[in-house]
């Protein structure tokens, strides 16, 4: 576990003081709840793509990270992915959860793999690769896992642009003549 | 050196882990070298059916996500869309929730207690926990109306209330589950042979559970305190006096087998009526929503530009969900994270070197849910050969009957 | 050669009439369940059936580990397409004469999921049904009820058989 709880405010300069100009947006959100009023924290921030891996392995200054899973949204343009931790769990009240978030361009989708430093990766990243049609490099095992082997191999069901799942929708209730 | 191929479906009568388990092992004498796995069957494409509906539409669809885990999917739900949009839920609606999601975790642990004695080849066992099952099935349909799919959320609060008059009939069971709990404790964890089916099996150490990312009771039972109730407050929690629960309170020392992972789910059971009787007694008078018309509530959401994360506590494990709202009718993005994702991983370690009849204890000990997740398979080169899951489960039940000699 | 549903439901009525059903049939039903998809909740319904509230052992039916044992199939589920191919393999498989019940609204309409690009139709679009049970999930009363209406379906087949 870790040796020392950092503020939310500490880890927020401390990633802008290493990071510099990477950094480009950060928000820290905090909500209550129950009658007590207990809080709990929320730092979102994005980065520059070439910085992601070198921003996991800071995180383990602190603790080591666990990694819930990463989202996507297609953006137009671009491919936005959120990889969501969270760090100081087991200590009752004080887990700080962290959003990064990275954008790929289209033409471009590529994105080294942190399966090197948190292994658990390997599954929600093999899912990014079928549903987004993002390129992990370095990905020790990139078959698909959730799709079936013969779904078409350019319809990406979360694209919202032409090579989304459209050939493949069904309508149960359709009857059939 | 032998190798053959089993497409292994676990468990011929535990329903989440039938068909949708597909293991390959990679086998030498009796000894398993090899495990992979391969997930997909149950993909129904619930975030793109997501993106069709609106919020309140998209409620029904997130309790039919996985029949055992109910309540956590909507709950994460609910939270992720109230962060987006800003909405505080009433402090009665909170207690409330924590109440339904208190009596579907005893509901679900002891469901796996007796799916797990089945594994292990004792019957009457399994007969005698779902039994006792059945009175929390009772009393969920006394206050919500359906024993299995609840209906109790909406964005801002929940839809029914719990009523002074309708306390008697919750302590009544209570009471029951706190007899009955002693009565569980010495069937499961004083036997001589479930101890020895069980201890020293299918081990996950604690460096492996952070590595993978493991969540729940399977990584509770390795020492990796992960709660999110306890950590990351949702709901009442907050208010609670609660804390992680781990396999040294009984043994004193934390091994991570699959004798941990009983200890853990039994006492948890005790510790969700220890929560209900809390609420009970310190339950807030309040508003049941924030916003009672569903079409202001729609109007509202409509107008929302943001995005929100949720996470709550299945007992399975940390069930996240991730929202986002583009000031349309339907969100633009929808993920979904169901707890046995993160528990496929560690079923590796758990695995290698086990013996072919253990497969189905230590395969169920992490209580996937199948609706969740996918098969795995295990290679094995040279002769292909299909193992049944009757197969294994025989190998299984002879395997205790020859201990018990 | 390769057959559609509807041929399917032809070739079923053919062998009902043709073969007689075995006296023993009166005793004892045996049952097969396949999860196409489904979310569990009608599955753990189907197993509390079983359990000593419900009890449907007293009845002789029991649930078997292989279709080659059955006298009835019980589906639930929305069927994807990873799943087709295991349906038809487990209703070529069983014994004449069988009857198939689909348990729950995914697999009698799609219910929720009725859009989606990984589902392949409603379950009679693919094997050919004879009882529907319909609920989300069905209480254990209303799956013991289907298992019985297949049972005399089955039984005025065999008296038809005899006249």
């Amino acid at each position: 576990m870790s040796s020392k709880i950092l503020t939310p405010e500490e880890i927020v300069k401390d990633f802008k003081q290493t990071f510099k100009s990477k950094v480009k947006e950060t928000k820290i959100e905090r909500k209550t709840v129950g009658v007590k009023k207990k809080e709990r924290v929320t730092i979102w921030l994005k980065a520059e793509k070439e910085s992601l891996h070198d921003m996991v392995k800071h995180l383990k200054n602190y603790d080591y990270p666990h990694l819930a899973v990463v989202s996507g949204n297609d953006l137009g343009k671009t491919i936005e992915l959120i990889y969501h931790f969270t760090i100081y769990y087991g200590n009752p009240l004080h887990e700080i959860l962290i959003n990064l978030s990275v954008e790929l361009p289209k033409e471009k989708p590529v994105i080294p793999t942190i399966t090197d430093i948190i292994p658990g990766a390997l599954v929600t990243e093999r899912e990014k690769q079928e549903m987004l049609g993002v390129k992990i490099e370095g990905i020790p095992d990139s078959r698909r896992i959730f799709l079936p082997d013969d779904f078409p191999e350019d319809a990406y069901p979360w694209r919202k642009d032409g090579k989304g799942p459209q050939k493949m929708i069904r309508d149960l209730y359709e009857v059939k003549k | 050196m032998s190798k053959m191929s089993y497409s292994l479906p676990i468990g011929p009568i535990h329903p989440a882990l039938k068909e949708p388990v597909m293991f390959e092992f990679e086998i030498e004498g009796e000894r398993i070298v090899n495990v992979d796995f391969k997930v997909g069957h149950v993909h129904r494409g619930i975030e793109w059916i997501g993106t069709q509906k609106n919020p309140l539409q998209i409620l029904p669809i997130a309790e039919r996500i996985c029949g055992i885990c109910n309540i956590s999917h909507p709950i994460a739900f609910c939270i992720a869309v109230e962060n987006a949009a800003g909405i505080d839920v009433p402090e009665r609606a909170q207690y409330i929730r924590v109440i339904v999601a208190e009596l579907e975790r005893i509901h679900s642990h002891i469901l796996w207690a007796g799916v797990a004695a089945h594994e292990i080849g004792f019957d009457s066992v399994l007969f005698l926990t779902w039994r006792v099952r059945e009175k929390v099935l009772d009393l969920i349909e006394y206050l919500t109306g359906n024993r299995i799919t609840k209906a109790m959320f909406t964005v801002g609060g929940v839809r029914r209330d719990i009523t002074e008059d309708q306390y008697p009939k919750i302590r009544e069971a209570l009471n029951y589950y706190k007899e009955m709990f002693n009565k569980l404790k010495h069937v499961f964890l004083d036997d001589k042979t479930v101890m020895m089916r069980s201890r020293d099996c299918g081990i996950l150490t604690k460096k492996e559970a952070l590595e993978l990312c493991a969540v729940g009771p399977t990584a509770r039972a390795s020492g990796v305190k992960k709660d999110v109730r306890v950590d990351y407050a949702y709901a009442a929690y907050g208010d609670l006096d609660i804390k992680t629960v781990t396999p040294d309170a009984v043994t004193g020392e934390v091994k991570g087998d699959v004798y941990d992972r009983i200890i853990v789910r039994l006492l948890e059971v005790a510790q969700s009526v220890d929560i209900i009787e809390q609420c009970l007694d310190n339950m807030p008078s309040g508003d049941l929503t924030a916003e009672a018309k569903p079409a202001k509530l729609l109007a509202l959401l409509r107008k929302t530009v943001g995005e929100g994360v949720g996470r709550a506590e299945a007992p399975r494990g940390e069930v996240i969900h991730y929202v986002k709202l583009t000031g349309e009718e339907h969100p633009y993005t929808w993920k979904v994270r169901a707890p046995t994702y993160n528990n496929l991983m560690p079923w590796v370690p758990m695995l290698m070197g086990e013996q072919i009849a253990d497969i189905p204890i230590v395969a169920a000990s992490t209580d996937p849910c199948m609706s969740c997740t996918n098969r795995v398979t295990a290679v094995i080169n040279g002769k292909r050969d299909v193992l049944t899951h009757e197969y294994l489960h025989k190998l299984s039940v002879e395997k205790t009957r020859r201990l018990m000699q | 050669m390769v057959l559609d549903s509807h041929d399917w439901f032809v070739l079923h009525c053919f062998r009902g009439a043709v073969m007689a059903l075995p006296k023993s049939f009166k005793r004892s039903l045996w049952v097969f369940h396949i999860n196409t998809g489904s979310c569990n909740g009608c599955d753990i319904e189907i197993i509390a059936a079983l359990t000593p509230r419900y009890d449907v052992e007293r009845f002789g039916i029991k649930l078997v580990g292989s279709p080659r044992h059955a006298d009835v199939l019980l589906i639930t589920g929305p069927v994807t397409r990873q799943m087709v191919e295991r349906v038809k393999t487990a209703y070529e498989q069983m014994p004449d004469p069988k009857a198939v019940i689909v348990i729950g609204n995914c697999g009698s309409t799609g219910h929720t999921f009725h859009t989606s690009y990984n589902l392949v139709g409603p379950v009679d679009n693919i094997i050919p049904v004879d009882v529907y049970v319909p609920g989300c999930p069905p209480r254990p009363e209303a799956i013991i009820d289907g298992v019985v209406k297949a049972w005399l379906k089955l039984e005025t087949l065999e008296v038809k058989n005899e006249q």
